[in-house]
């Protein structure tokens, strides 16, 4: 989800102490913000490994689906086809990161993800073919959020180190 | 460490390369792992209905003796844990682990139950769902397959006419082949791949990221311990001879700090020039 974020203002030379100390309380906020914003990656990458817990039981822990539920879904397919489309989406996943790294963007979709690795779950799991596959959805897991992770990290530190200076000049200017 | 530029400039490409050729290696394998698995069962298959053609001769022509020689045969080859014949009411007529014949076979038993699930037995099934895989009480791992013997016009028309024409199933063929080749098998595959896989690792992620700190991240080492040199006032530093931009980098960062010493050395002897002046004229 794309977040619009204005640039942070300049601090002025000629601002009143009081525009200053309104500057650095805005500035603190969003530092605190991006703090925030930074650790949104882990708890993506902790909310999938408590999908993938679940997942390594094959689900025993749920419900079985009602056969008429079952029958109205139809036949699962086969777990070649979900292979194929694991391997798509796990190399489509990859370039859009490396792109959004290369792009400096600020967009985050870990949480998405997690939704798309949870259905390659329960798709195997369909398809009965969740013990030989199990281990390709969590590594194509941990990569694809690991990139996600690392990117919004990066990405909100520098940030940080943005409005850390903004920070260090309204010092500079109250000390001056 | 991880802000670095060295981390950024490695870590991302060696976390997707690494993460996208272990899942299609994992994938790979799952898909050939599927192959053979369906492979050795459509041999298995191929087996049992050639078990039921040699032995319908003798089938119908009441020669027990001959069925339990077949039967003997087949058991005795490498890799057959067990062959037997069942007739409609579970009583195992023949078998090749003599031990078994005349007993009644557990219909909730590991191999049993896929098809006993229900009141009425299943008495059609495709080809891969007579497939079963299961661990037999000696602790082998076991791909057996179950062939239905159906009552045919051969056999309620014959001579002797012994099988009512109204029943559908004369008796079952089962016969469990060792799956222990197939998993020495793919024990033998999966440790080809995972060496395939390591050494490609370590030509993309391993050589990209020596060619990159080769020729990229020392040289913007160097550079920046030249700068903070330059910084500290050690004027004798030399730049970095590179002939790329780098270089170029540190040869304009070297012409600055030669412009800016001799400025500030020009400052010092007007400062000085001015200050003798003061005294002279004092």
């Amino acid at each position: 989800m794309k977040r619009f974020q204005p640039p942070p203002p300049k601090p002025d030379a000629t601002g009143t102490p009081p525009d200053r100390d309104a500057v650095r309380q805005e500035t603190v906020q969003r530092i605190k913000r991006l703090r925030s914003k930074s650790n949104r990656g882990l708890w993506a990458m902790a909310l999938f490994i408590a999908v993938s817990i679940v997942a390594l039981g094959d689900f025993s822990i749920l419900p079985p689906l009602p056969p008429s539920i079952r029958a109205t879904l139809g036949k699962p397919p086969s777990a070649i086809m979900i292979s194929g489309a694991l391997v798509l989406y796990t190399f489509s996943a990859i370039i859009l990161i490396l792109s959004r790294m290369m792009g400096g963007k600020e967009e985050y979709s870990g949480f998405a993800h997690v939704g798309y690795l949870a259905a390659f779950y329960g798709f195997y799991h369909f398809a009965k073919a969740l013990n030989e596959n199990f281990w390709a959805v969590f590594v194509a897991g941990v990569t694809i959020l690991g990139l996600e992770s690392y990117h919004i990290w990066n990405f909100c530190n520098e940030a940080i180190r943005r409005e850390q200076e903004v920070l260090d000049s309204i010092e500079r200017l109250r000390k001056s | 460490m991880l802000k670095s530029f060295a981390a950024k400039a490695t870590v991302p490409p060696a976390i997707a390369v690494t993460g996208f050729v272990v899942v299609c290696c994992i994938l790979l394998y799952s898909v050939i792992k599927t192959d053979m698995l369906n492979d050795a069962i459509e041999h298995e298959t191929n087996l049992a209905g050639t078990i039921v053609k040699s032995a319908r001769y003798a089938m119908l022509k009441d020669d027990r003796e001959t069925l339990r020689n077949i039967i003997d045969n087949i058991g005795q080859q490498k890799g057959v844990e067990h062959t037997r014949i069942f007739n409609k009411k579970g009583v195992i007529m023949f078998s090749a682990h003599t031990e078994d014949v005349n007993k009644l076979v557990d219909k909730k038993a590991a191999g049993c139950i896929a098809c006993h699930t229900g009141p009425v037995p299943l008495t059609s099934m495709g080809r891969m769902e007579q497939a079963r895989r299961y661990i037999n009480e000696q602790g082998h791992s076991v791909i057996a397959i179950t062939v239905p013997i159906y009552n045919e016009p051969d056999c309620f028309n014959a001579a002797c006419h012994v099988h009512s024409p109204n029943l559908k199933l004369l008796g079952t063929l089962d016969i469990g082949l060792s799956e222990e080749p197939l998993q020495k098998t793919l024990g033998t595959l999966r440790g080809r791949m995972i060496v395939f896989c390591v050494m490609v690792l370590i030509l993309t992620v391993g050589g990209v990221s020596a060619l990159l700190l080769r020729n990229v991240l020392l040289p913007i080492k160097e550079l920046a311990n030249y700068v903070v040199a330059i910084k500290r006032g050690d004027a004798n530093r030399k730049a970095p001879a590179y002939r790329d931009e780098i270089g170029e980098l540190a040869r304009s960062f070297e012409e600055m700090a030669t412009r800016l010493t001799a400025t500030q050395n020009e400052s010092k002897q007007q400062r000085s020039a001015e200050g003798d002046g003061a005294d002279s004229r004092s």
